[in-house]
This record gives C-alpha cells, sequence and structure tokens, in this order.
C-alpha cells in the first residue's frame, strides 16, 4: 500500500513540473532570459523523466545493469545529438 | 518413441521442404542465413563484374552511366547489409547457444522473423531493379542526391525501404542474442570465459543495437522525405546532417562486420596452433574498447565537410587512439601462431590471410585517418582499396569459419585439396584486383573515366576479379560435392577444438545437448537431467540425426544411454507444459506481409494497384499478428543458467529493456536531427520565421498531463493486479486506453487547425512540407504518436484477455512488459513537448 502512495504522490509532482514548464513561457521568464530558462526546463524535464524510469518503470528495484543497458541509448543519443551541434557551431 | 510427437506441433524432417518455412530452430536458421548471405554474394558479386569489365578501358560503354551508377550502389548496398553482416550471422545463429550451452536462442520465433524480414528485405531489393532503375547514389546515399527531386524513379524508395526492413531485421537479432548471451549461459559459463566467437558476437550485437537504430532513425526520415514530402536533407545543414547519421552508423557498422571476423579468427587460431589465444585477456578487453569508441570517431568520414576545425582534430584523435587495440589484438593472433604448433588446414589459412590483408588495410587506413592527406586520397581509388582490404579481409576470415564449421553443421568433411586450391585462388585473385588500386589511386571513385596512363592497373584489377570470382564458384563447387560424397566425421575433427559446439554430435541433436551442460566442474560436462528437474525430455532432430557416443572428454554419458534417459524422461512429462516448440508458419507470414505493405507504399505516389499492395500487406501482417499471439508456442527459460549481471530479469524483459534501449538511439536519432536543423537554420531566428502564431503551448500541456495520467494508471493496473482485483486491473487498462485516445484526438485537433491557418506569413497553410520546422514537428511527433497507436493496439489486446481473468497476481508480467514500453513512450514525450511546444 505504501508503494501506491508513493506512486501517487509521484503522479502530482509530475503533473506540478509540466504545469510549471508552461508557466516559465507565459510569464515571459523565456522571453527575458532564453538559456536559464532553457536549462530550468530541460533540467524540469530530466527530474520527471528520472521519477518514472525510476519508479514508474521500477529500475530502482532492478539490477544495477538494467539501468546501465538504458543509459548506454541515452548516452549514445546524446554523443550524437551534442557532437554533431557542436561541429557546426 | 517418437521424436516428433512431443514438440506440439509435429515438427517436419529437414528434407521437409515446409520445414524450412515454419522452423524456429537456431540452427536451421543459422542455415537459412549461410546460404541466403551466399546468394547474395554471388548478386553483389556480378555486378562487381559488370563493373570491372566497364573499368578495363577507361571510359567504357558497356553500361549506361546511369547503369553503372546503380551497379556500383547496389553493389555497396547488397555486399555490406545482405552478404557479409548475415554471413557472420548465419554462424551466430547456428554457434552461439551451442558454445554457450543453451537449447536455443531466447526468443526462437523471433529469430524466424528476423531471417524472414531479412529474406524479403533483400527480395525487396531486388525488386527495385525492375521499378525504373535502382538506387543510384552510392551505398552512403549522400544527401542530397537521395531525396527524391534526384532519385526520382520507385526503385529508389524501394531501396530506402528495403533498408528499414533489414534495420527491423537486424533490431530483431540483436535483442534477441544479447537476451541469450546474458540469460542462457551453462551454469558455470562466466562472462569473461565465453568463446572467443560468442564473445565477439556479443560485442557486435552491442553495437548493432545502437549503430543501427541511428540508421533506422536516418533511413526513416529519409523515407518520409520520398513518401509524405518533408524537408530534412534537402534544406539547409540537410546534407551534412545526413553524413552526421549516416556516418554515426556507418563507423561503428565497420567494426561489426569485422569483429565476428576477429572471432573467427581468434577460434581458428587457437585450434589449429593448439593453443590458447595470447593475451586473451587483453584481447577482449581491445574489443571491448574499440566497441565503444567505434562511436566517438564518425567524423573522419567527414574531413572535407565544412565541420569546424576543433572537431576535425578532435576526431583525428580518437581514431588514432581507436587503431591501438587493434595493434594489440594484431599482435596476439601473430604471437598464438609462434608460440603454437600451427596445422595448415584450409580454415587456418584464410584466417591466416585475413590477417595478412587486414594489416596493409589498417594500415592504409592510417593514412586517411590524417586530416592533411586525406584531403588527398578523400573520393579517389585509394579509399576503395582500403575498405576492401578491411572489409573483405573479414570476409576472408568469415570463409575461413565456412570451411571450419562446415563438418559440424553437415557431419561431412570438405575436400582439403580443394580447399587449399581455393585459397591460393583466392588469395592471389584478391591481391590482384585490390592492390593495384594503391597504385591507380588517382582513379576518382565511383567514376568510369580516368586517365588512360592508369589503365595497366585497371586490366590487372579486372583478371584479379574474375581470379577472385572464379574462386568463388570453387569453394561452392567443394561444398556441395563434399555434402553428397564427403567423408563423415565424428564430434571434433579439429582435436584441438575446446568450445562446446565440437562436444556434440555433427550435426548435434535438434535440442543440443544430451543433459545440461556445465561448467561449474571447471570443464565442460553434461548433468543429467532427473537429477535436477523435470524440466522436459530432449529429442533428437526429426530423426535424422544420431545423437552421438560418447561426447568429447568423456565428461559426458555415452549418446545411446542418453537416448534411453530422454525417453524415460521424455514418458514421465510427456503431458507438462513445460516443452519446447519448434514449428510456427506466423514469422514467414508477417514478413510477407511486411513485404507486400513496403512494396505497396514504395509506389504509393504513382497510385494504381500499389495502394492495394500497401493494403494487402497490412491486413496480412495483422492477421499475422494476432496469430502469433494466439499461438501457444513454448519457449522455455533454462531452469539453471548462469546470469550474471541481469539475474532475475526474465528474458522477457531484457528483451523489453533491450529494445528499448535502441528506441531510444531512434529517438535520439530524431531529437538530434532537429536539434542539429535548428542550429543549422539560426536557433533564435526558428521562431521568428518558420513557426505560425498559432502553434502554441496548451495543447502540447493538455497532452502532458493526457500522457502522464495514462502512466500512473498502467501503475494502477499493477497495484490492482497485485492484489488479485480483476476489476480494478480492467478499469485501469480501459482509462489508460481512454487517455491515449484522448491523446491522439487532441493531437489531431491540433494539427488539423495547424493544417488549414490562414494567416499573412503562412497563407497556405502549415503543413508537413512548409518549412523545415513544420516537418521536424511532424515528423518527430508523429513517430511518437505511432508509438502511442501501437500501444494502444496491445491494449485492445489486453483489456479483453483481462476480462477473462488475466494478468492477476502470479501472471501480470506481461501487464508489467507493456508498462515499461508505456511509460518509455511517456518519458520521450516529457522532452518532446518542452523542445517542440516552448522552447
Ligand atoms: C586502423 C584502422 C582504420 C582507420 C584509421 C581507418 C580510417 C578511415 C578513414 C579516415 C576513412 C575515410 C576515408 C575517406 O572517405 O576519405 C575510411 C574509410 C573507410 N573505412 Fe576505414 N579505417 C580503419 C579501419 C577500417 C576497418 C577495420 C574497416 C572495416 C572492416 C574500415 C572500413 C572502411 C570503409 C568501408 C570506408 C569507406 C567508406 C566510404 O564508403 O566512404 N576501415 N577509413
Ligand atoms: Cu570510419
Amino acid at each position: 500500500m505504501a508503494r501506491t502512495k508513493l506512486y501517487t504522490a509521484i503522479f502530482v509532482v509530475l503533473m506540478v513540473f509540466s504545469t510549471t514548464q508552461a508557466l516559465v513561457e507565459m510569464t515571459g521568464l523565456l522571453e527575458e532570459a532564453y538559456w536559464v530558462a532553457f536549462g530550468l526546463i530541460i533540467a524540469l524535464s530530466t527530474i520527471k523523466a528520472v521519477f518514472v524510469a525510476g519508479y514508474y518503470q521500477h529500475l530502482r528495484w532492478e539490477p544495477r545493469a538494467v539501468t546501465y543497458l538504458a543509459l548506454g541509448g541515452v548516452f549514445v543519443a546524446l554523443a550524437l545529438t551534442t557532437a554533431a551541434a557542436y561541429s557546426i557551431l | 518413441m517418437s521424436t516428433e510427437h512431443d514438440h506440439g506441433h509435429d515438427f517436419p524432417p529437414m528434407s521437409s521442404v515446409k520445414r524450412w518455412f515454419v522452423t524456429t530452430n537456431h540452427k536451421d536458421i543459422g542455415i537459412l542465413y549461410t546460404i541466403t548471405a551466399l546468394f547474395f554474394l554471388l548478386l553483389g558479386g556480378m555486378l562487381a563484374m559488370l563493373m570491372r569489365v566497364q573499368l578495363w578501358e577507361p571510359g567504357a560503354t558497356i553500361l549506361s552511366e546511369g547503369a553503372y551508377n546503380q551497379a556500383v550502389s547496389a553493389h555497396g548496398l547488397i555486399m555490406i547489409f545482405w552478404f557479409i553482416s548475415p554471413f557472420a550471422f548465419g554462424f551466430a545463429n547456428y554457434i552461439v547457444p551451442l558454445q554457450i550451452g543453451a537449447d536455443d536462442l531466447a526468443f526462437p520465433r523471433l529469430n524466424a522473423m528476423s531471417y524472414w524480414a531479412y529474406l524479403f528485405s533483400g527480395l525487396l531489393f531486388i525488386v527495385s531493379f525492375f521499378q525504373g532503375g535502382t538506387f543510384s547514389g552510392g551505398w552512403t546515399m549522400y544527401a542530397p542526391l537521395n531525396v527524391p527531386t534526384y532519385m526520382p524513379n520507385i526503385g529508389g524508395t524501394t531501396v530506402v525501404l528495403a533498408l528499414i526492413m533489414f534495420v527491423a531485421a537486424v533490431t530483431m537479432g540483436s535483442v534477441n542474442f544479447i537476451t541469450t548471451i546474458y540469460r542462457m549461459r551453462a551454469p558455470g559459463l562466466r562472462m569473461r570465459d565465453l568463446p572467443m566467437f560468442s564473445m565477439s558476437i556479443l560485442l557486435t550485437v552491442w553495437m548493432m543495437l545502437f549503430a543501427f537504430a541511428a540508421l533506422l532513425a536516418a533511413l526513416m526520415i529519409l523515407g518520409a522525405q520520398h513518401l509524405v514530402g518533408v524537408n530534412y536533407f534537402n534544406v539547409d545543414g540537410g546534407s551534412l546532417l545526413w553524413t552526421h547519421l549516416f556516418w554515426f552508423f556507418g563507423h561503428p557498422e565497420v567494426y561489426i562486420v569485422f569483429f565476428p571476423a576477429l572471432g573467427v579468427m581468434a577460434e581458428v587460431f587457437q585450434t589449429f596452433t593448439g593453443r590458447r589465444l595470447v593475451g586473451r585477456k587483453w584481447f577482449v578487453l581491445s574489443m571491448v574498447l574499440v566497441a565503444l569508441q567505434s562511436f566517438i570517431v564518425w567524423m573522419h568520414h567527414m574531413f572535407l565537410t565544412g565541420i569546424n576545425l576543433e572537431i576535425k582534430t578532435l576526431f583525428m584523435v580518437t581514431t588514432i587512439g581507436i587503431s591501438l587495440p587493434f595493434d594489440l589484438m594484431v599482435f596476439s593472433l601473430i604471437y598464438t601462431m609462434i608460440k603454437g604448433r600451427i596445422r595448415y588446414t584450409t580454415p587456418f589459412l584464410f584466417c591466416l590471410g585475413a590477417l595478412v590483408l587486414f594489416i596493409i588495410g589498417g594500415i592504409t587506413g592510417v593514412f586517411l585517418g590524417a586530416v592533411v592527406l586525406d584531403y588527398e586520397f578523400r573520393g579517389t581509388y585509394w579509399v576503395v582499396a582500403h575498405f576492401h582490404y578491411v572489409m573483405f579481409a573479414g570476409g576472408t576470415a568469415l570463409i575461413g569459419g565456412l570451411y571450419y564449421w562446415f563438418p559440424k553443421i553437415t557431419g561431412k568433411m570438405y575436400d582439403e585439396f580443394l580447399g587449399k586450391a581455393q585459397f591460393a585462388l583466392f588469395f592471389v585473385g584478391f591481391n590482384l584486383l585490390y592492390f593495384p588500386m594503391f597504385s591507380a589511386w588517382e582513379t576518382p571513385r565511383r567514376v568510369f573515366v580516368y586517365e588512360t596512363g592508369l589503365a595497366f592497373w585497371h586490366k590487372v584489377a579486372t583478371v584479379g576479379g574474375f581470379l577472385l570470382g572464379l574462386s568463388v564458384l570453387v569453394m561452392l563447387y567443394n561444398l556441395f560435392k563434399s555434402l553428397a560424397v564427403g567423408e563423415e566425421v565424428g564430434d571434433n575433427p579439429w582435436e584441438y577444438a575446446t568450445s562446446a559446439e565440437w562436444a556434440v554430435s555433427s550435426p548435434p541433436p535438434l535440442e543440443n545437448f544430451p543433459g545440461i551442460p556445465d561448467y561449474r566442474g571447471g570443464k565442460l560436462s553434461f548433468l543429467d537431467e532427473s537429477d535436477l528437474t523435470a524440466d522436459g525430455g530432449t529429442a533428437t532432430d526429426g530423426g535424422t540425426a544420431e545423437t552421438s557416443a560418447a561426447t568429447g572428454t568423456g565428461t559426458a554419458t555415452g549418446g545411446a544411454l542418453a537416448t534411453a534417459e530422454q525417453a524415460l524422461a521424455t514418458e514421465v512429462v510427456e503431458s507438462e507444459p513445460e516443452h519446447a516448440d519448434h514449428a510456427s508458419y506466423w514469422p514467414v507470414v508477417v514478413c510477407f506481409a511486411g513485404f507486400l505493405a513496403f512494396l505497396g507504399l514504395s509506389g504509393v505516389r504513382e497510385g494504381g494497384f500499389y495502394p492495394w499492395l500497401a493494403i494487402a500487406g497490412g491486413l496480412l501482417s495483422a492477421v499475422g499478428f494476432v496469430g502469433l499471439a494466439q499461438e501457444s508456442f513454448h519457449a522455455p527459460e533454462p531452469g539453471f543458467a548462469e546470469q550474471w549481471p541481469f539475474e532475475g530479469v526474465e528474458n522477457m524483459k531484457l528483451g523489453m529493456w533491450t529494445f528499448l534501449g535502441s528506441d531510444i538511439v531512434l529517438f535520439g536519432g530524431f531529437i538530434g536531427s532537429y536539434l542539429f536543423l535548428r542550429v543549422a537554420n539560426g536557433w533564435m531566428h526558428w521562431h521568428e520565421a518558420f513557426i505560425p502564431e498559432e502553434h502554441v503551448v496548451m495543447p502540447g500541456l493538455i497532452n502532458t498531463y493526457l500522457l502522464l495520467a495514462s502512466s500512473f494508471a498502467v501503475v494502477l493496473a499493477l497495484v490492482a493486479a497485485e492484489r488479485n482485483s480483476s476489476r480494478g486491473v480492467i478499469a485501469s487498462l480501459t482509462a489508460t486506453w481512454l487517455l491515449g485516445v484522448g491523446f491522439l484526438v487532441n493531437k489531431a485537433i491540433e494539427w488539423e487547425h495547424l493544417f488549414h491557418i490562414h494567416t499573412e506569413a503562412f497563407p497556405e497553410g502549415w503543413a508537413l512540407g512548409t518549412n523545415v520546422a513544420s516537418s521536424t514537428f511532424y515528423l518527430t511527433t508523429g513517430l511518437h504518436a505511432a508509438h502511442v497507436i501501437v500501444g494502444l493496439i496491445m491494449l485492445m489486446y489486453m483489456i479483453p484477455r483481462a476480462m477473462r481473468g488475466a494478468y492477476l497476481g502470479e501472471n501480470q508480467d506481461s501487464l508489467e512488459y507493456f508498462g515499461l514500453y508505456w511509460h518509455f513512450v511517456d518519458i520521450v514525450w516529457l522532452f518532446l513537448f518542452p523542445l517542440f511546444y516552448i522552447l
């Protein structure tokens, strides 16, 4: 039962974070300080993703190797994205 | 005892044609792969001969310009995709389960699907020749030549779709091998003790899993550009985007091609020098390093593009870095020869030849890896010579592997004299063909007009090419003849061969082992099943193969005894469900349907019968998938196995996670493309120039809420299942489904609106092809929506089952796997939302 409470709490956090992301745009923060807002929004998305993966996909309770597998994919995707974008900066 | 009826379905013998359409057994699939790959070798080889004839003198006209371009491109694509890796995976299918002590791969039907998808993708390629000509932009498919404006014939589109289907085959294979090697090793077989060939395959499939996902992203985008007219590779930065995506796949691909060959070389060297590989640990470590590094060197294929100097320098350094571990492997092989006592059999000769060729190829590659030198060599025959020396060195070793395992697979010995004769022809032909290309390096690549002064070298090369072709025919003759009249061989014709495939009869029985293979005693032995569990009896192959007498070192029970025991065991467990199935029609049905669907899609813009073909394919594949899901097919997980580091993660779960790993990279490729194009077109400029005011945050936010809620509902379904609440499960899954549908409806409304806006900036609406921003938006979120739709379809299968009481208590596994997928789709949206709606 305790798990259900935990899952619900996480759901609430996810909803609040998403709303916050939209608010960053609506309050005009994005206009004023684009890259600060950018960092904030991506950080929020990352935290949300970690919650979903860690608890809803219960990576927390799986052998670490499963997490490394997923992180492997993330690393590959990031390597491609960042190096490619950097190459034309 | 009937050996057939205990497989649930009656499994036909090898002599029956039906067997080959329904089989899911890894050894059968291995044979199918090998034969199909050899067929594509002949096809690609014929195209090569055409080119060599054309090159006999400069500017010959045997082939028209267009035909020559097609020959070059098709030759490259067929050899790299449809020949060399599948050839290696023929062995991988046959040998890896034997080497690790498994009775099959983890997902036998998926394995069959992978084969059929491979075969049909190749047939699709062949069809492309007859659709106004096949793809003619080179195997690297550089943009903008690859876009419909310059590649308007249907055949060009078909090749893109064929490649997509091929990638599907590869991904299914990778997931299967990764799961199998981690989860189904014989007790006592630690990861680090994996036989070298299995080790090389493991590393290969890891690279495949991620590299091919990046290629898939590139191909799907290209396919969309052909079919629905999005703008990607034709806009500012588009050509460069293609090179990034392609080479991000392409460089790992060269190791994907070469690693299985290295594994074969290591096995063959060990067997025919009678010695363990010198520095085995370092060899393995080098391979791991190379596999990792292979993902950070791709821009050495882009030294002549407009990427900045810092990154060129960086990638020159990483390229030099990656050649170091290779040196170590080469030395290890050489020392193994020095320390051992060599027996010059045909397999050994081929592997030794491969080593020599590879060294030449490696050295010439280092020239290319230096930015300054590459300015000269790029686009010349130097590159052609280099990559044939390295890639085809891999092919050479694999031919050695074919001779090496031929006796195991067929039970017959090949003709040693013919084998050696072939090697001589092959090696001489090879060097006559490719070495002159270094001398004639000033010849521009992919062009048949060259300076007359170079004609001599090209004539030599053509002669070499025909010798090489002849040698392949000698090989095929040898193998066919030996199959008929070759000497029968025992378990281990090679004396010093130590890996487990040599401890069973040749060919091995259907279920591989006369007991449970076990390494805990320090060496391989077979445990009596009844000692451990009543995990189903084993049976021999349709009555054809006899379980051999004493296997290997006397550790195993005699064959006759084992058979008798199995008969007993079978009797006892006859009625139990824990029995492996081997037959299924559905894989070939599904893949044939895929073939029809893709063929239909290729010409869908033309109308005519094409759309009907696509619809027929779609319907048939729906039937096929339902058939797959309904069929009772059982592939038991081994009761005892070494499973580090994935203990407790069931096969299906690991398979799902592995698949998701590749899906992460697929989305990474799409998102990366968007970010890249946005940088190329001015990050801040993007919104002002390309995006209408009407594109607002709200629909995205609502969809975020809907998707998060649907994820939460899946979590609740699992909680309900744990509590054995059938109604809870049904209610939660239904809620998930409704929320998912809501997501799609909301998206449809949003898209419909954007398509039809009439503003000053966008009088014609904001549709797929309007500009680069609309294309990236619709395609990336469209890929995501497609994932949602797949999930909803799965739910439509699951909800009725839940109503009949499925998924409760202990049986919640499928529910959990579905959840993993669904939450993943949710996570992707968590990033798409800010990237496409806010930032
Ligand atoms: C010492 C190791 C190696 C180095 C430093 C190296 C370097 C390079 C470089 C810099 C290029 C780009 C040349 C150009 O297009 O201007 C190239 C091309 C190529 N290399 Fe290698 N390479 C190495 C090993 C290999 C191996 C092991 C393989 C395959 C088994 C391979 C396959 C290829 C292929 C297929 C191409 C041509 C790609 C194309 O079509 O443009 N290389 N190599
Ligand atoms: Cu490379």
